[in-house]
């Protein structure tokens, strides 16, 4: 029996050995280990996650730029659209201004004229009104070269201020 | 091709037992007829003082004897004092017989001679005995003893044990059986075993420190699957949260053990010594865990044991609940250690039997012999494979009950009511 009996220069031993093994392992061995791996499986986890997102991103990023071209696209032909329009319309307005512009000219240039023509009447008139004072008092001088021609006007003259 | 290598090794081992057989046969008369194979088997499972060299049945590594005499003096010697190499000649074939005989190691010590012996014929059979010569009258008294307690059991004079006498040659001496602390084959194993472990682990962890996140390879990286094995799937699964508190003792453990179990298999030196199979580390180990187990144990544990969620007549007046969780809290590392110990003496035992059989066959003639030789041998073959998985299993089955044992003794018994503790 005495395999079931525990001898105890060896129990003493094993006690000591353990013991010793233990203190070192839990001092410098294992939480290094420990501590070392779960580090590890933290950073590959993060790896993976961020791979995973960079691939997430990648499959998302040609979508994206499909979408973008697509709009730009879109942007393209509104814009060239409202080139058009505008175009069309800065070509109008000019028009407009440039007919209203004509109108004001043509409006000035006929009131400059019948500004004219009027100073021309009227410098007509006085014209007129010169000469015609003027060939009367020639006609009344000739007329008035004898003195009966004047007595006779003057008797005229006198019966109709006295017929007044 | 395989197959042919597989033939001729076998035809090669029937032909070369044979021929062992019939060398052996004419000059070990005498020492066949006296295989003893209990002896030689608990030989093989036991303690010694030096440890045997491959090849040689006499030669020993000597190791150091730690003893206290009767007197409380301490002494310490080499274990190549206490045996003696006898060379035998035999007479008929001149062949030389060696064998290993135990003697009496006399040290002087303050005026005072000490005798130290190895006891064979004793109480103590196969330790360092104190040895004190008798007087006349007193060595007849006891070989009369001896002779009365001889004819009662029916044994031979030379093979009776008298209690507190050993049997050297033909007188008996009175013996003291020493405080004895030497470092037997056993204690130079578990400190090989202890180193081994160290340097495995210290070697992962310079590892980390030289080459920080990178993952190991090939021997380290084993040694990290095994941790990783353990740490995840045993520790980290039964005790959550706490698991960083016991790790280092878990995992402290299962190294141990597995190293034990693995050196354990080995069959020259640096291994051979059957250390798990040995009561007194299973012991140790057990009773660090019931330790572990029961002085971090939570209020909750206590509680359970002395005040379970039983209905009240079977824990008031009489304690019955009380005394099975009592009892319960010795039989968990009971079975803990006569688990382990069982399994790796039972998987030595049936090697060394195996082996045996060759021997004992040996003696129905040759074509016994050689077929027993190729069947012992495959049949140890297997079971060495077996026993390298049974060390792996044992370890890990040592390791996974004491994690769920001091995972039963932290619940908090917040969470909920029913969480059984796991009986082994």
């Amino acid at each position: 029996m005495e395999l079931f009996t525990p001898d105890f220069g060896l129990v003493f031993w094993m006690f000591i050995a353990f013991i010793i093994l233990f203190v070192v392992l839990a001092k410098w061995g294992w939480p290094v280990i420990l501590k070392n791996m779960d580090e590890r499986a933290d950073t590959i986890d993060k790896g993976v996650e961020y791979a995973q997102q960079a691939k997430h991103q990648l499959d998302h990023a040609r979508e994206e730029a499909q979408k973008y071209m697509e709009e730009a696209q879109a942007k393209q032909a509104e814009m060239l659209r409202d080139a058009a329009k505008m175009k069309t319309q800065i070509i109008e307005e000019a028009k407009q201004q440039a007919s209203v512009e004509a109108q004001k000219v043509m409006d000035a240039a006929k009131v400059s004229i019948e500004q004219s023509r009027k100073e021309a009447e009227l410098q007509f008139r006085n014209e007129v009104s010169k000469f015609s004072i003027e060939i009367a008092e020639k006609m009344v001088r000739n007329q008035m070269k004898d003195d009966a021609a004047q007595v006779k006007l003057v008797d005229k003259l006198l019966d109709e201020i006295e017929n007044n | 091709m395989k197959r042919i290598i597989y033939i001729l090794s076998l035809i090669a081992l029937v032909l070369f037992s044979n021929a062992a057989y019939a060398n052996d046969a004419k000059t070990d008369e005498a020492e066949k007829e006296s295989l003893d194979v209990k002896e030689v088997i608990f030989h093989h499972l036991g303690d010694g003082y030096g440890w045997e060299v491959p090849f040689s049945h006499v030669y020993r590594i000597p190791l150091p004897v730690i003893v206290r005499a009767e007197d409380g003096k301490w002494f310490c010697f080499s274990s190549a004092k206490l045996t003696e190499v006898t060379v035998t000649e035999d007479e008929v074939t001149g062949k030389k017989h060696e064998s290993l005989e135990p003697v009496i190691h006399e040290v002087e010590k303050d005026g005072k001679i000490y005798r130290f012996y190895i006891a064979h014929v004793s109480e103590h059979k196969n330790k360092v005995v104190e040895v004190f010569p008798l007087t006349a009258e007193e060595q007849k008294k006891a070989q009369a003893d001896a002779l009365a307690l001889g004819a009662e059991k029916g044994e031979g004079a030379g093979h009776v044990v008298l209690p507190g006498y050993v049997l050297i040659g033909h007188d008996y001496y009175r013996e003291y059986r020493t405080f004895d602390i030497s470092i037997t084959k056993n204690v130079l194993a578990l400190f090989i075993a202890a180193i081994l472990v160290t340097w495995m682990v210290m070697s992962v962890v310079r590892f980390y420190t030289r080459k920080g996140m990178k993952a190991p390879r090939k021997g380290m990286g084993f040694m990290e699957m095994l941790i990783d094995f353990i740490y995840t799937g045993v520790i980290k699964s039964s005790l959550g949260a706490k698991a960083g508190k016991f790790a280092p003792y878990l995992l402290t453990c299962f190294f141990f053990i597995l190293t034990m179990n693995l050196l354990g298999l080995i069959v020259i030196f640096p291994g051979g010594a059957n250390l798990t199979g040995n009561i007194a580390i299973t012991l140790v180990l057990a009773v660090a865990t019931f330790v572990i187990t029961n002085v971090l144990g939570t209020k909750h544990y206590w509680k359970e044991i002395f005040w379970p969620d039983v209905p009240l007549f079977l824990k008031f007046p009489l304690p019955i609940m009380q005394m099975i969780e009592i009892f319960g809290i010795f039989t968990k590392p009971a079975a803990l250690c006569v688990r382990l110990f069982a399994n790796m003496m039972g998987g030595h035992m049936i090697v060394i039997t195996l082996t045996l059989l060759i021997f004992i066959f040996a003696a129905f003639g040759a074509a016994a012999l050689g077929a027993s030789t190729v069947v012992s041998v495959l049949f140890t073959c297997f079971m060495l494979l077996l026993d390298v998985l049974v060390s792996f299993i044992q370890a890990y089955v040592f390791t996974l009950l004491s994690a769920l044992f001091i995972a039963a003794a932290q619940e908090d018994g917040h969470h909920e009511k029913g969480h059984e503790s796991v009986e082994a």
